[in-house]
C-alpha cells in the first residue's frame, strides 16, 4: 500500500530535492522551448510534456537509468531525464549540428545510450519495447526491464494489443505505462477508448497484472515505480499502469485547445505535480519558498544558456546530408 | 578444386541461416510455422530440433507485432531473421517496416543501428489470386535505409543471407515460392555473396535484358528461343536490387546498344522504371533503341491460370519484345 509518509522517508531530503529540481528542469526547457518555437527558430511539430512530469521523473527515480526506455512523440522529459543535456536537446530543436541526434531528428526524436527514441507515429514504439524486453530475456539479463510510456491514444492502436499479447504470452519483462491525459490530440479519451480504467480493464485480456494510479503526486508515482518493477522481476511477467494526469498545453504547440475550457485547464493546473512536490517539501522543512524560487529561477538560467548555446551552434553542412543514410 | 554438393533453393537458405546461427548467438529466426511446422514452405525444417525454442521462434498472426518487437530486439542489441509467409503479410507490419527500422540509424543521429532481415516468398505463387501476389519490391525500395536483395537461384541465395545477417541494416530478402525446389551445385564450403553487385549470367552481344528474382530463369528460356533466331542477348541478373548496381548494367548495355528489362511486379513506378532512367542517363549516347520493358500487367492477380499467366512476363511477351525492338 501507498503510505506517503514512509516514501518521503525512504528517499529522503537529498534525493527529493534532486527530483523537484529534475522536475523544474523539465518545466523550464518546454518553456523556454516553446518560446523558442514561438519566436520561429524551432520548427515542425513541438509536444510539450508540462503538467506530467510526475511521472517519468518518479520513473527514473525508482527505476534507475539502466532499463531500456521507449517514449512517444512527448520526449523532452525522458530524455533530460536520462541525461541528455538542454544544451543538446536545444540544439537538435534549433536543427543544428551538435544537436542530440545531429539536427536529424527534431523534437520528437531524443535519444540517450537508454532511450531508443522519441516515436513519431502513434503507438509505433510499443512493439520496440516489447522488443527491448525480448532481447533483455533472450540475452538472460536478469534485473533489467524495458519500459514503455504511450499516451492513451496509444490504446487504440493494433500495435498496442499485439505487443501486450506477445509480451504476456512470452514473459517479458516490460512496463507498460500509459500516460493518459485525457485527451488524445484533442479527441476525448472517452471518446476514443471503449472502457474506463484503462490498464486494469485490458490487462485482465491478457492475463496479467493492471494498475491506475495518480500520475499528478510524485510520491505515489515513485512508490508505483518500485511496485511495478518488483512485479516483473517477481512474476516474470509484464504489467500495464494507467497514470492518471493532466497536459497543462495543447496537443502541440499549434493546438489552441478549443476543444476544453479554460476553466478546466485552470482547475488542472491547481493540481500542477511540482507545485505539489514543492508544497510536501516545505511541509517537511526540506526546502522554504525563497530557496524554491532561486532553484527555479537557476534552472531557468539553465534552459535560457541552452537557447543561447543552440543559436550559437553551427547549422549541419548540406555536404553531410546523405552521410549515414546506412550503417557501417 | 572446391567440392559442391548438390541442394535445393530452401536447403541454400537453411544452410545460410545455421551457419550464421553457428558463428553468431544473438542471430534467431522468428516467425509463423517457423518452428514446430518446420516452415510453410520448409526453409527452416529441422531448425527447432538442432537450436530449440530460444532460437527457433513460433510468432502468432501478429506481423506488426512480431517484426516490430524483432526491430526492437535489434537495436537492443540482437540480429533477428523475420520470415514472412509471404511478403503480402508484410504490410500488416508496414508501420514497424518502413517508419522504424530504415529511418531509425539516421534520425537517431546514427546511436541506434538496426541489423535486421526480413526474408519469405515475394510476387506470384500458383493461382493463389490478388492477395497472396503482389511483387513488393518496388514499393520498398522506394524507402532510403532499406537494402533489397532478389536472388534468383540457391549460390546467390545463400552467399547473400549470409551477408545480409552479417549486416547491420535492415535488409529486405525476397525469395519466391516456385523456386523453392530448384536444384543447383554449390560449394560445400563457406562463401559469401557480397551485396550490391550485379552479374552477368550469360554473355552475349544483341542487347542487355536485366531482370532479378525467379523472372531472370524465364529471361533464360526466352534466350533459348531467341538464340534460336541467331539473336544473342547479354543477361544481367541485378541480385540486389537497392543498393542497385548501375555500373554492370551500363557496361552490359555500352556493349550491346539495346536495353530490355524483365520485372514480375507492376510497369507504374517499377524497378524496370528506375532501371531504365539510369541507362537513360548512364548510356544515352550508347543506345541504338529506346529501352524497353515487360512487367506485370496494371491488374490486381488473376485467379484463373491462363489470365494469370498472360499478366506476367513470360516466354512469349519477351520474345516478341525483343523482336520488335530489334526488327528482326
Amino acid at each position: 500500500m501507498f503510505d506517503r509518509s514512509s516514501t518521503i522517508k525512504k528517499l529522503g531530503k537529498e534525493l527529493l530535492l534532486e527530483n523537484l529540481k529534475r522536475m523544474l528542469l523539465i518545466r523550464n526547457f518546454e518553456v523556454r522551448a516553446e518560446a523558442a518555437y514561438l519566436q520561429g527558430n524551432v520548427g515542425g511539430f513541438f509536444h510539450s510534456y508540462i503538467g506530467q512530469e510526475a511521472i517519468q521523473t518518479a520513473a527514473i527515480q525508482a527505476l534507475g537509468p539502466k532499463q531500456w526506455y521507449i517514449t512517444s512523440y512527448r520526449c523532452h522529459a525522458l530524455a533530460l531525464l536520462l541525461g541528455a543535456t538542454a544544451n543538446e536537446l536545444m540544439a537538435e530543436l534549433y536543427g543544428r549540428a551538435n544537436g542530440n541526434a545531429l539536427g536529424r531528428g527534431g523534437s520528437m526524436h531524443f535519444y540517450t545510450p537508454r532511450l531508443m527514441g522519441g516515436f513519431g507515429i502513434v503507438g509505433g514504439q510499443i512493439p520496440i519495447a516489447t522488443g527491448a524486453a525480448f532481447a533483455l530475456k533472450y540475452q538472460k539479463i536478469p534485473d533489467q526491464v524495458a519500459v514503455c510510456f504511450m499516451g492513451d491514444g496509444a490504446v487504440a492502436q493494433g500495435a498496442f494489443h499485439e505487443s501486450l499479447n506477445l509480451a504476456a504470452l512470452w514473459d517479458l519483462p516490460c512496463i507498460y505505462v500509459i500516460e493518459n491525459n485525457f485527451w488524445g490530440m484533442g479527441t476525448a479519451v472517452a471518446n476514443a477508448i471503449s472502457v474506463e480504467k484503462i490498464a486494469e480493464s485490458k490487462a485482465v485480456g491478457y492475463g496479467i497484472k493492471g494498475y491506475t494510479f495518480n500520475g499528478m503526486d510524485f510520491l505515489e508515482c515513485i512508490h508505483a515505480f518500485d511496485l511495478l518493477y518488483d512485479e516483473v522481476l517477481s512474476t516474470k511477467k509484464p504489467v500495464l499502469a494507467e497514470f492518471v494526469t493532466k497536459r497543462f498545453k495543447g496537443h502541440s504547440v499549434s493546438d489552441p485547445g478549443f476543444y476544453r475550457s479554460k476553466d478546466e485547464v485552470k482547475e488542472d493546473m491547481q493540481r500542477d505535480p511540482i507545485i505539489a512536490l514543492r508544497d510536501v517539501l516545505i511541509e517537511e522543512k526540506m526546502i522554504n519558498l525563497d530557496e524554491f524560487k532561486t532553484l527555479d529561477k537557476s534552472l531557468r538560467q539553465v534552459a535560457i544558456d541552452a537557447m543561447k548555446h543552440a543559436e550559437e551552434s553551427p547549422w549541419p553542412s548540406v555536404g553531410t546530408l546523405e552521410e549515414d543514410v546506412f550503417a557501417p | 578444386m572446391t567440392e559442391k554438393i548438390l541442394v535445393e533453393y530452401r536447403e541454400a537458405l537453411r544452410a545460410a541461416m545455421d551457419e550464421e546461427m553457428t558463428r553468431d548467438p544473438n542471430v534467431f529466426i522468428m516467425g509463423e510455422e517457423v518452428g514446430l511446422y518446420n516452415g510453410a514452405y520448409k526453409v527452416t525444417k529441422g531448425m527447432l530440433d538442432k537450436w530449440g525454442k530460444d532460437r527457433v521462434i513460433d510468432a502468432p498472426i501478429a506481423e506488426l507485432g512480431f517484426a516490430g518487437l524483432c526491430i526492437g530486439a535489434a537495436m537492443a542489441g540482437l540480429r533477428p531473421i523475420v520470415e514472412f509467409m509471404s511478403f503480402n503479410f508484410s504490410f500488416v507490419a508496414a508501420d514497424q517496416i518502413i517508419s522504424n527500422a530504415p529511418k531509425m540509424y539516421y534520425m537517431s543521429g546514427n546511436r541506434f543501428h538496426v541489423p535486421i532481415v526480413f526474408r519469405g516468398p515475394n510476387g506470384p505463387a500458383a493461382q493463389v489470386s490478388s492477395q497472396h501476389s503482389h511483387s513488393v519490391e518496388s514499393l520498398y525500395a522506394n524507402f532510403p535505409g532499406l537494402i533489397v536483395i532478389a536472388p534468383s537461384n540457391p549460390y546467390d541465395g545463400k552467399g547473400l543471407l549470409k551477408s545480409a545477417i552479417r549486416n547491420n541494416n535492415p535488409v529486405l530478402f525476397l525469395e519466391n515460392e516456385l523456386s523453392y525446389g530448384d536444384k543447383m551445385e554449390i560449394p560445400s564450403e563457406e562463401y559469401l555473396v557480397p551485396i550490391g553487385k550485379a552479374k552477368v549470367v550469360i554473355e552475349g552481344k544483341d542487347l542487355t535484358i536485366v531482370s532479378h528474382g525467379r523472372q531472370v530463369l524465364i529471361c533464360m528460356e526466352a534466350i533459348k528461343i531467341l538464340n534460336g533466331l541467331g539473336i544473342f542477348p547479354e543477361l544481367v541478373d541485378l541480385r540486389t536490387i537497392k543498393p542497385l548496381d548501375i555500373t554492370t548494367v551500363a557496361n552490359s548495355v555500352r556493349k550491346t546498344n539495346n536495353c530490355l528489362i524483365v520485372e514480375e511486379g507492376h510497369y507504374f513506378a517499377g524497378i524496370a522504371s528506375e532501371v531504365g532512367f539510369e541507362v537513360m542517363e548512364h548510356c544515352f549516347d550508347f543506345l541504338d533503341s529506346p529501352v524497353q520493358r515487360v512487367c506485370q500487367r496494371e491488374t490486381p492477380m488473376p485467379y484463373s491460370k491462363p489470365l494469370e499467366k498472360e499478366t506476367l512476363p513470360n516466354e512469349g511477351r519477351i520474345v516478341a519484345s525483343v523482336r520488335k525492338m530489334l526488327n528482326r
